[in-house]
């Protein structure tokens, strides 16, 4: 009986342990502003908006990347497509801004306050959770 | 016996009050740990952003007075700069904006407050920018954050490449940029560069007349125009940038040299001019998760004519350095970096033998970096020094005003420093 218990909490463990890994595929989506064209984006081009690279995409439109302050989609977000901690994405925006090289980009609270600066702003791209409402945006697939 | 150093001019009350009020701010904001966000305001229906910096330093060495500070008693806590910037984005394509800068460093600086920058920045297409005004240069990896300490790990930045005294030597220019990103195929990455063209001015304040000011020299300029180029390829590896970079200058050099002859005072003419003059940089840096890695090369090469007392003379300076850095984000506020730094320098004043202390310096460096908030940083940092380097043309960071006695060959040195930023 012993043994099993111990299977059964071994098991129980891996499942826990998976099961806490964060969630990569479906746990956010990139959203953008109807006024932006196209239906979707390249993991490279995504990049080099939020690095302040570039700010027009492929078919010409302009725009501007929308920063989460915090949050599960913040955290994805900066590891699945930017490779880089909080702090250090900051640093980068700060290195921009005391060199004149860039502005720093706007930064919400929140879901919701997220969907509604993209909603209003021309251009703008940001993140939320999966299961967020993206009423008055679209949704951008990366590729 | 322990250098006791000369100061070469009392503290003025003009150089206390602004360093007394920047402390009362900082500590104000300390105890309150009142959080400093960036100001937006509109301004004819556009957003203007404001954002600022202001740090301090202390350093204590237990050799040899170091970056013309009385750093080998107590120590020093002349080390305090601020800055100030405010820009707009005019349109998609366009934005305006300008930063000034002040700074006290030992007998450097001197709290004389300069442009840092202020550009008019057009950016026409992705692969295509152009800059101009007083521009920040684009150099390595940090030439243009040099002196931005709360953008890096480390209070003080590898010497042999980021001279804290020579900032006004590599800083910025008056001129004009082309820039721009290109994607390349296959995947490869992307190139961004940097091709400029300007005018450098150092600050009658910074490392080198302060050196010459022990001949009794007093420097009225160091100018002259230079061009360059950086290149930089964000490689397929995400994370791995490798760049190199290359600048041409031709300086010069006037200023004027009092000599006491049979107890009368004359007053000659100083010139000097560069025949060549460039520096090469290579570098790269890789950045992944909580890892910092990075390392370059900066070989300086200046042929000098120069005129003293009539005479015409020729000085050369063959300055190499590099080194190679790592840190650690331990948890969100904190980070730990060490990084090895090796400077050596021949030059016609101290011939070619780099294992002269007069000809190098080597660096072994720790430090701790902790962020209480999003504004507010601390940095603790050991410095291991072999060598003094002052037998160059130009300085390396130990002084013969600082250091009357002499040097002696090691230095160990306790860099403390906090700042904030918005």
């Amino acid at each position: 009986m012993a043994k099993e218990v111990k299977l059964i909490l071994m098991a129980v463990t891996a499942v826990v342990l998976v099961s806490t890994r964060p969630a990569w595929a479906g746990g956010m989506k990139v959203i953008a502003n109807p006024s932006v064209q196209a239906a979707s984006i390249t993991l490279a081009e995504l990049k080099s908006v939020y690095m302040e690279e570039k700010n027009s995409l492929a078919d010409g439109t302009h725009v501007q990347p929308v920063v989460a302050k915090g949050g599960a989609a913040h955290e994805i977000f900066l590891r699945m497509y930017l490779d880089r901690s909080d702090p250090a994405l900051q640093i980068y925006y700060r290195s921009l801004v005391f060199t004149g090289k860039g502005s720093m980009p706007k930064a919400v609270q929140s879901d919701a306050e997220m969907v509604a600066y993209v909603a209003k702003t021309k251009g703008a791209i940001g993140y939320v959770t999966a299961n967020a409402s993206v009423e008055g945006v679209k949704v951008l697939e990366v590729k | 016996m322990k250098n006791r150093g000369r100061r070469s001019e009392p503290m003025t009350r003009r150089g206390k009050r602004p360093r007394q009020i920047l402390m009362m701010v900082l500590l104000f904001f300390l105890f309150r740990a009142v959080p400093l966000p960036g100001q937006e305001f509109k301004l004819f229906e556009r957003t203007v952003q404001v954002h600022g910096f202001a740090s301090q330093g202390f350093i204590h060495t237990d050799e040899n007075n170091w970056l013309t500070m009385n750093t080998a008693r107590i120590g020093s806590g002349e080390f305090t700069d601020f800055g100030a910037n405010a820009s707009m984005q005019i349109n998609d394509r366009f934005r305006v904006g300008a930063q000034l800068y002040d700074r006290n460093l030992g007998a450097l600086g001197k709290w004389h407050p300069s442009l840092d920058w202020a550009m008019a920045d057009y950016r026409f297409k992705t692969w295509l920018g152009f800059r101009g005004g007083k521009v920040k240069t684009t150099a390595g990896l940090y030439t243009d954050t040099q002196d931005l300490d709360f953008l890096h790990p480390f209070a003080l930045l590898p010497q042999s490449v980021y001279p804290i005294d020579m900032r006004d030597a590599t800083i910025g220019h008056f001129g004009g940029d082309v820039y721009g990103q290109v994607s390349l195929p296959y995947k490869i990455g992307s190139v961004g560069y940097t091709a400029f063209v300007g005018y450098r001015e150092d600050s009658r304040f910074s490392g080198y007349p302060y050196l010459l000011s022990q001949y009794s020299t007093q420097v009225k300029g160091v100018n002259g125009l230079q061009h360059g180029v950086d290149l930089r390829w964000n490689t397929p590896l995400p994370g791995l940038l490798v760049g190199a970079s290359r600048i041409d200058e031709d300086i010069s050099t006037e200023g004027t040299t009092k000599l006491q002859v049979f107890g009368t005072t004359i007053t000659m003419p100083l010139a000097a001019h560069s025949r060549q003059e460039w520096s090469n940089q290579f570098y790269g840096q890789y950045l992944h998760g909580r890892w910092e890695v990075a390392g370059e090369f900066r070989r300086y090469f200046a042929d000098i004519r120069a005129v003293y007392f009539g005479q015409s003379l020729l000085e050369f300076e063959d300055a190499r350095g590099w080194y190679v850095s790592g840190a650690y984000r331990v948890a969100k506020r904190w980070q730990f970096g060490s990084y090895y730094s090796r400077y050596t320098v021949a030059s016609s004043g101290g011939g070619t033998d780099s294992n002269l202390p007069g000809n190098h310096v080597f660096d072994k460096v720790v430090s701790g970096r902790i962020d209480p908030n999003r504004f507010w940083n601390v940095r603790v940092e050991g410095h291991f020094m072999d060598g003094t380097g002052h037998l160059g043309v130009y300085p390396a960071g130990f002084y013969p005003q600082e250091n009357p006695s002499g040097f002696k060959r090691n230095t160990n040195a306790l860099v403390v420093k906090t700042g904030l930023n918005f």
